[in-house]
């Protein structure tokens, strides 16, 4: 597979070390020319510097040929940039950016970018698994992104609590699935009922989310209360 | 006084670039190699753009490649020495010869470098004999290109 690696930062450096570890055929484009420079040293003569903010040094770095073009500088607006050249101009069949203002992954999935990876999201994502919060918490984006893999945790006052699915108004477009007691994953059946300390996994619609809320959590409670 | 002596080798890469100075080269090296016995190979790297695979066919189908390496081995026979002709493909002439000559444990890397000036006038070395001077393990000789002179 050649994948066309844009942004030659921490994270672009040891993605395309890996990537060649695997086997890939990797490019890396840096358009600090003493970066290129330091990186080409370390791991060789795959480095073309320039600014694949430009199509004609995209085109030039065999974007045309690319199976997978991954849009890794510190700038969102750049990496926009270079999924929606690879994208749409030279037809590249799979485009991974970097988003690091979660703000900005509508707009990247709106204009056709396929997998966002969003550090800022992730770092969060992990920070609510360690802190009990009254919320929903996410743990993936799926699919084109409309999709979510949800967790909820059932704790006192969730209107969730003694009840079976089929007993609570699931909005369309979500699922429950599975839930995890006791450290144990089984399938969520539609009389199943559940408990307080649950884990609930749902998958649904961003926009379902809300009504969601209110069957698995209920009101929030504030930190202060 | 005696002559100085070059250092011996075992094994010397020659990087022919299709120039003129691939003839002066190949016919100092292996003076050097009748002497010594030592082995030569030629090696000819056609750089391939990255809008191209790596293995796409395109150095063996080239008649101006297999020129190149015909002309470095008749060179060399006319000393009674043997060259390898090696024909690379690679996305950096530099670190295709340096590889090169890694992998067949020379002692010896030979380059010719033609006399070029940028525009303005000043002189031009270009970036794989200094990729080569910097990273080569073995030994580099360096062969420039006379200056020719200028036209009256």
């Amino acid at each position: 597979m050649f994948v066309l690696v844009v942004g030659g930062g921490k994270v672009g450096y040891y993605l395309a070390k890996e990537l060649i570890e695997s086997g890939h055929e990797v490019a890396l484009m840096e358009k600090d020319a003493a970066r290129a420079s330091h990186i080409a040293d370390e791991i060789g003569s795959i480095v073309i510097a320039h600014d694949g903010c430009e199509g004609k040094y995209l085109g030039e770095a065999g974007c045309n040929r690319a199976d997978v073009v991954a849009a890794v500088t510190g700038d969102d607006e750049d990496n926009l940039v270079i999924c929606q050249m690879a994208k749409h101009h030279f037809d590249v069949p799979r485009t991974i950016a970097r988003v690091n203002n979660p703000k900005n992954e509508a707009l990247f999935r709106h204009l056709g970018v396929d997998e966002l990876i969003s550090p800022t999201r992730m770092i969060l994502g992990s920070i609510e698994q360690d802190i009990p919060v009254h919320e929903l918490l996410h743990l993936a984006a799926l699919g084109e992104g409309e999709l979510e893999l949800i967790e909820a945790h059932l704790q006192a006052g969730s209107p969730a609590i003694g009840r079976a699915p089929r007993d609570l108004s699931i909005p369309e477009g979500c699922t429950l699935f599975a839930v995890i007691r006791d450290g144990v994953a089984t399938p969520l059946r539609p009389d199943t009922v559940m408990l307080e300390g649950d884990k609930v996994i749902a998958i649904g619609k961003t926009e379902c989310q809300d009504l969601l809320h209110d069957q698995l959590i209920g009101e929030t409670v504030s930190a202060d209360a | 006084m005696s002559e100085p002596q070059a250092p011996a080798f075992r094994r010397a890469v020659v990087a022919l670039n299709g120039g003129p100075s691939d003839e002066r080269i190949v016919r100092l090296v292996a003076e050097h190699a009748r002497h010594t016995k030592a082995e030569l190979i030629g090696v000819h790297v056609v750089e391939i753009d990255w809008t191209l695979p790596l293995d796409s066919d395109i150095a063996g189908r080239s008649e101006e490649v297999q020129r190149v390496l015909d002309a470095a081995e008749a060179v060399a026979e006319e000393s009674k020495v043997r060259l390898e002709p090696v024909l690379l493909q690679a996305r950096d002439v530099g670190a295709a010869i340096v590889d090169e000559a890694v992998e067949r444990a020379a002692d010896l890397l030979v380059v010719g470098l033609p006399y070029r000036k940028r525009f303005g006038g000043e002189f031009a070395i270009g970036r794989t004999i200094p990729y080569i001077l910097q990273n080569a393990p073995a030994a580099v000789w360096v062969v420039r290109d006379p200056i020719s002179e200028e036209p009256r």
